[in-house]
């Protein structure tokens, strides 16, 4: 096990901020941590980095307890985290180097490790620019390169798409995937759950400091009663049919408007035939047919009652 | 040493600002050594007080020889013997002193007698006494002639005693008036010295300071196998490499400017009470660059901590003219002990252990403010880890 986290407590006065956290991060996984703002995410991160003291609980990595002086283990971690943590006064190849050379000793080998680091997050027509010079999706890559260049066997990463456009994001999560692809283990905090359905081989969905489900994405998605989201477009559709709709089986929700039919239903092999066979009854003509489905936030609504959107 | 090496690529990117200080200093120091001059004046200049000369008596060789003897030590300006133009001469400035021989003078000296002269001077005149002193003088030479060979000509006794009030003691001054302006010109170069330390010292090592504090930055060196002892012992030997980088480069112009004087007992002390000073103004830098958060705090700190304490410890003015209130307050400052020790140093011509003393005290006055500051800022850092 490479992360062994139990029965973990952090207090903020009266705030509790992790209620007997537990989980388990395997070799080779790529593990993702998922949970609204607030839910103690980065808390959970800073503690099993050592850079929180706790109230309760233990934290091992590669079997060893993990504390401030643990730094054999430390060693072995790479750390993004959710601000960009580099020197302003350092250009990108100096920033790497400067991190990188906590870590490395020999020069030359430092050397190949930075450059290799540059290429690897593409910054290579930046590495003289000063971090004031890039861009938000470029600094973030900056940040990355400086947390990996060590080629750590355990990479954290917090938050790392937070601010960034579309394309820095995509490139960031290939990145991690390449990471994971040449052995390294990666734990992943996001609030953005098609981040960590995307990339993530685990996950674990956090509210109010506790897990609240572990699992794959399928397993996940397995342990809730809803099924798939049906949108089919039709023209019209009468009241009559609507309710008609919503009496059929597996059926939670069935709403239209804008010439769309949404309809929600708990899960059942064939509630996409059994929708299209009434309106076939009824003489509805249907143009475009979709069928979502569930998400992580479904996920998270069952379990909590509430939208993991409406909390980011 | 990857902290150490961060150190100095942080100045370097904050050069600009701290050559600014060293530029402006030396620049002083430069216009100092070649315009500057000292305020007060430090040579002996012989001048001749106006005075009138009126005989009573007859022209006898005695009285020819105290005209002669007056005519060499002051000028006899030509007065007639009237009280109101006499009177309106002293108002006017025109003799500050009124000598009058009395009749039967020159007989009264050969009979042994003692006659008095009478004289009229300027009241509060300091001439007056200078003249008093130089009649006296005369008097007392010709009585003692008179006393010890009795039986002697007129002639002889006025060129005997011409003889001896000519003789004249050598007296070779040894701080020349370019000494002196040397003195003055090095003491103000250290002393302003201190201000650009100072300065220099508060930017450069707050930059650094407030660059490695950041939280995130900070959070993120503690996740690295690096410990976080030897991270504190790269980033304080940084700090004092660039002290003592910033100490040679200010005190490389004097080499240039006063040259083997630097080398002599004077310039050794300068070099060491500014060396002590240095890492006093280090140590309080280093509390600074522990307490500011931010860059536009510092400069205003750079600004209040050197400027402040330099105006109230008397580097631009001299300490003498400062009250004692103010020399009081400068007193909690590390400035005021150092300028007192450089003004001290100054005045130096014998290197006793006597007259070293009070130097090599404000010295060590100077490094207990050293002790206490850095005692304060690892107080401080110590306080943050826990709470923390």
């Amino acid at each position: 096990m490479v992360i062994t986290v139990k029965n973990l407590v952090k207090r903020y006065d009266d705030l509790i901020a992790l209620d007997h956290f537990n989980f388990e991060v395997k070799e080779g996984e790529i593990f993702g941590l998922l949970g609204p703002n607030g839910s103690g995410k980065t808390t959970a991160i800073n503690c099993i980095l050592s850079l929180l003291k706790y109230d309760k609980g233990t934290i091992e990595i590669y079997g060893k307890p993990m504390s401030p002086d643990a730094y054999d283990l430390k060693r072995n971690i790479g750390i993004i985290m959710q601000n960009v943590a580099v020197f302003e006064e350092l250009n990108v190849y100096e920033n790497i180097d400067y991190f990188c050379g906590m870590y490395i000793t020999d020069k030359k080998l430092r050397r190949q490790l930075v450059e290799e680091a540059i290429d690897f997050v593409g910054l290579r027509d930046f590495r003289k620019f000063y971090p004031k010079k890039l861009s938000g999706g470029l600094l973030r890559r900056l940040n990355i390169a400086c947390g990996i260049a060590h080629k750590p066997k355990l990479i954290i990463l917090d938050e790392p798409t937070v601010a960034v456009d579309p394309q820095s994001r995509n490139n960031i999560l290939e990145g991690i995937q390449r990471l994971n692809k040449e052995g390294a283990t990666i734990v992943y905090t996001s609030h953005y759950m098609e981040e960590v359905e995307e990339i993530c081989t685990r996950i674990a969905i956090m509210d109010k400091g506790r897990i609240i489900a572990t699992g794959t994405n399928d397993e996940l998605k397995g342990m809730i009663n809803s099924g798939e989201k049906l949108t089919v477009e039709v023209l019209k559709l009468e009241h009559g049919i609507l309710e008609g709709v919503r009496g059929l089986p597996n059926v939670v929700s069935a709403e239209f408007y804008d010439n769309l039919l949404i309809v929600k239903s708990t899960k059942g092999k064939n509630n996409l035939v059994a929708l299209l066979d009434y309106l076939k009854t009824k003489n509805i003509s249907v143009g475009k047919i979709y069928s979502e489905p569930p998400t992580l936030n479904d996920v998270f609504l069952e379990i909590t009652g509430k939208e993991l959107r409406d909390q980011l | 040493m990857v902290a150490y090496k961060a150190f100095f690529k942080v100045i370097s990117k904050n050069l600009t600002v701290l050559m600014i200080y060293v530029v402006v200093f030396i620049s002083l120091a430069m216009a100092l050594a070649n315009t500057y001059s000292p305020a007060g004046e430090a040579s002996f200049i012989d001048a001749k007080v106006n005075i009138v000369f009126i005989n009573y008596d007859e022209e006898t060789e005695i009285v020819r020889g105290l005209r002669g003897y007056l005519e060499k030590n002051a000028n006899i300006v030509d007065i007639s013997d009237e009280t109101e133009k006499l009177q309106d001469a002293l108002f006017f400035k025109e003799a500050e002193y009124i000598v009058k021989v009395p009749k039967g003078f020159s007989e009264g000296i050969l009979m042994g007698e003692t006659p008095q002269l009478e004289s009229t001077a300027i009241p509060t005149s300091p001439s007056r006494v200078y003249m008093d002193n130089m009649l006296n003088k005369y008097m007392n030479t010709v009585k003692a002639y008179i006393t010890t060979m009795g039986d002697i000509s007129h002639a002889e006794l006025v060129r005997l005693v011409a003889t001896d009030l000519e003789e004249k003691i050598p007296v070779d001054l040894i701080d020349s008036q370019l000494e002196l302006a040397n003195n003055q010109k090095r003491a103000y170069y250290f002393n302003f010295m201190s201000y650009s330390i100072f300065a220099v010292l508060i930017l450069g090592v707050c930059t650094v300071m407030i660059v490695f504090n950041k939280p995130d930055l900070k959070k993120r060196n503690l996740c690295t196998p690096v410990k976080i002892k030897h991270m504190n012992l790269q980033l304080v030997l940084g700090n004092i490499s660039f002290a003592l980088l910033t100490w040679l480069v200010m005190v490389l112009p004097s080499f240039i400017l006063y040259g083997g004087f630097m080398f002599t007992t004077k310039g050794l002390l300068y070099l060491v009470n500014s060396l002590i000073f240095t890492i006093a103004a280090l140590s309080i830098s280093y509390l600074v660059g522990n307490i500011l958060k931010s860059r536009n705090a510092m400069s205003g700190a750079a600004n209040v901590i050197a400027l402040g304490s330099s105006f109230i410890s008397g580097v631009f003015v001299p300490q003498e003219f400062l009250g004692s209130t103010v020399q009081k307050i400068a007193s909690f400052t590390p400035t005021y002990w150092y300028v007192k020790s450089n003004n001290i140093i100054s005045g130096m011509e014998s290197f006793t252990a006597e007259g070293l003393r009070p130097v090599f005290l404000n010295m060590l006055v100077i490094l207990g403010f050293a002790v206490a500051m850095l005692s304060m800022a690892m107080v401080l850092i110590k306080q943050r880890r826990v709470s923390n």
